[in-house]
């Protein structure tokens, strides 16, 4: 067997390139069957914070309930077979494009994320992430796409002709463009304490002492800032029962609806991830210099579950901001304090270094 | 004059906000985990049509016509329940079964037609009271639920096995042919 088969005259070595779509079915089908099961989770967390007991009727073959997760499944074919109605006064392409819009971006991020410690076999070196390390976009790149969300969130709203979405297309925009800062500056600080853009750099660098350690003040400053991103409680600005209805979802329907909401779970997903990886050692698992890909997969997913599971517990706890707390709290705490991480980062550094 | 309302003075470590929220958390975890390790017949929810709540002594449910060992009617057709029903819902048609007299047990009649409208009945249990034989009892069954009107209107044999599974009877579905009571 050859190494490279001849696809339109260009050369294609088999193996990576096996190896690359395999990877991009595990985190595509992976990101997607987690969102499925979030959303499970937050209904049946939600009952259980509140003392009540939550979906449990949804059953299949006899009287199999399992906690009801089939109630993710129930729903998911709920979405599907729902009429897809376009109301009359939409803008018939955007309406369709933003559902797609909100979606990719969402999922895109994932791909730079390193699930797992790269291994050796057969001469080949294989990484566990999407896009392999060297490319020179490194953490720069979720940062990037996570900004696309916004064109998801703005389009529906404004696809949707309709006051309140576009009221809250306004809201969601301007607090995801302020709190962006304030993420970005706290992975700036990130950047210089491990030197290098690479997520799989960032990691190594974090095995001696985790950077929620380092740098507690960074952390605490992206948490925040990620929640406003995921568009979660207590930032979820583009919906609101009381104000603006549904927000930017009220005009949408069917799976197109479904679409928007799994892209927030996704979001969810994604934003744990980078948590994980800029600050809680991403794969590596404390005092174990090589688990291996295998149980470094294994400590991925469970730091990435409890973080999915930390914004389910925080939406059932806290209470939403009101619109001026939420720009206070963005340009007047969140601003000064990741410019304080930075510079102190920076001057502990250059004390370290001279 | 108004009401002054105090003010909450915040303490330095209530303005970082950090500390409320982290012992806001701390509340939703322990109602978490406490309702987690609870067995699901302890919770306080009571999953209906599995798990029933007990009904109380005095509950004025479904009616039931009671009925002598030998399945017939207790009721005499005196019309005592009809015209004590504030929401007239009783019909009642009667029907002879034979002389007065001692060896009958006093009984000369016996409803042909013995009809509740529960659509109109208010379950009030007058005719509980009002019943000088106790032959119509308001028990416990609140499971009234049918798909028209017609199923609604209960007569007397469906009266009398309202609660036939419940206490181990049988079905009644007509008057016995030689009523042994008249022999008492």
């Amino acid at each position: 067997m050859s190494d490279t088969f001849v696809f339109f005259g260009i050369n294609i070595p088999i193996i990576p390139v096996a190896w690359l779509l395999a990877k991009i079915l595990a985190v595509f089908g992976g990101v997607m069957s987690l969102a499925a099961v979030l959303t499970w989770a937050e209904r049946k967390g939600a009952a259980i914070i509140q003392d009540r007991i939550g979906p449990n009727r949804a059953k299949i073959i006899g009287n199999f309930r399992l906690f009801g997760i089939f109630h993710l499944m129930a729903d998911g074919l709920k979405l599907f077979f729902k009429e897809d109605l376009v109301p009359q006064h939409v803008s018939k392409t955007l309406f369709w494009v933003a559902p797609l819009l909100a979606f990719v971006p969402a999922m895109m991020g994932f791909a730079i994320i390193p699930f797992g410690q790269s291994f050796s076999w057969n001469g080949y070196t294989f990484h566990l992430s999407v896009i392999d390390p060297g490319n020179g976009m490194g953490m720069l790149y979720p940062m990037a796409i996570a900004a696309l969300a916004v064109y998801g969130i703005f389009t529906a709203s404004w696809a949707s002709n309709n006051k309140y979405s576009m009221l809250s297309g306004m809201r969601g925009t301007a607090h995801m463009v302020s709190y962006e800062i304030g993420l970005s500056l706290a992975v700036i600080a990130i950047f210089l304490q491990a030197g290098a853009y690479d997520p799989h750099e960032i990691i190594q660098a974090q095995s001696g002492l985790w950077n929620v350690f380092a740098q507690p003040l960074g952390f605490i400053v992206f948490f925040i800032c990620a929640f406003a991103e995921t568009n979660r409680l207590p930032f979820d600005f583009a919906e609101g029962e009381s104000e603006i209805v549904a927000g930017f979802l009220t005009e949408f329907s069917g799976m197109k609806l479904g679409l928007l909401w799994l892209s927030e779970y996704i979001h969810m997903i994604t934003v744990s991830a980078l948590i994980v990886t800029l600050y809680f050692g991403g794969w590596s698992i404390p005092f174990v210099a090589n688990p291996g890909p295998i149980l470094s997969i294994v400590a991925f997913g469970i730091k990435l579950l409890f973080f999915c599971w930390v914004f389910i517990w925080v939406r059932w706890t806290l209470p939403r901001f009101r619109y001026d707390q939420l720009m206070f709290l963005g340009w007047k705490v969140m601003l000064p304090i990741g410019f304080a991480n930075l510079i102190l980062c920076a001057w502990l550094i250059y004390r370290s270094v001279a | 004059m108004g009401i002054v309302v105090k003010k909450v003075d915040l303490t330095w470590l209530d303005r970082t906000y950090l500390w409320p929220i982290a012992k806001g958390l701390s509340i939703t975890l322990t109602h978490f985990l406490k309702q987690l390790i609870t067995p699901t017949k302890k919770r306080r929810t009571v999953q209906y049509p599995d798990m029933k709540r007990p009904v109380l002594d005095g509950y004025r449910g479904l009616h039931e016509l009671k009925r002598h060992d030998d399945n017939s009617v207790k009721c005499v057709a005196c019309y005592m329940c009809a015209e004590a029903c504030p929401a007239r819902c009783i019909t009642i048609e009667a029907e002879d079964i034979g002389d007065l007299n001692i060896h009958q047990g006093l009984i000369e009649k016996r409803p042909v037609v013995f009809q509740i409208d529960l659509l109109r009945c208010i379950f009030c249990g007058m005719c509980q009271e009002a019943c000088p034989k106790d032959a119509i009892w308001l028990r416990k069954n609140y499971e009234l639920s049918c798909k028209s009107r017609a199923e609604m209107r209960l007569g007397k044999f469906d009266l009398m096995n309202t609660y036939a599974v419940e206490d181990r009877k049988s079905r009644v579905n007509r008057d016995p042919n030689n009523p042994t009571f008249f022999k008492q």
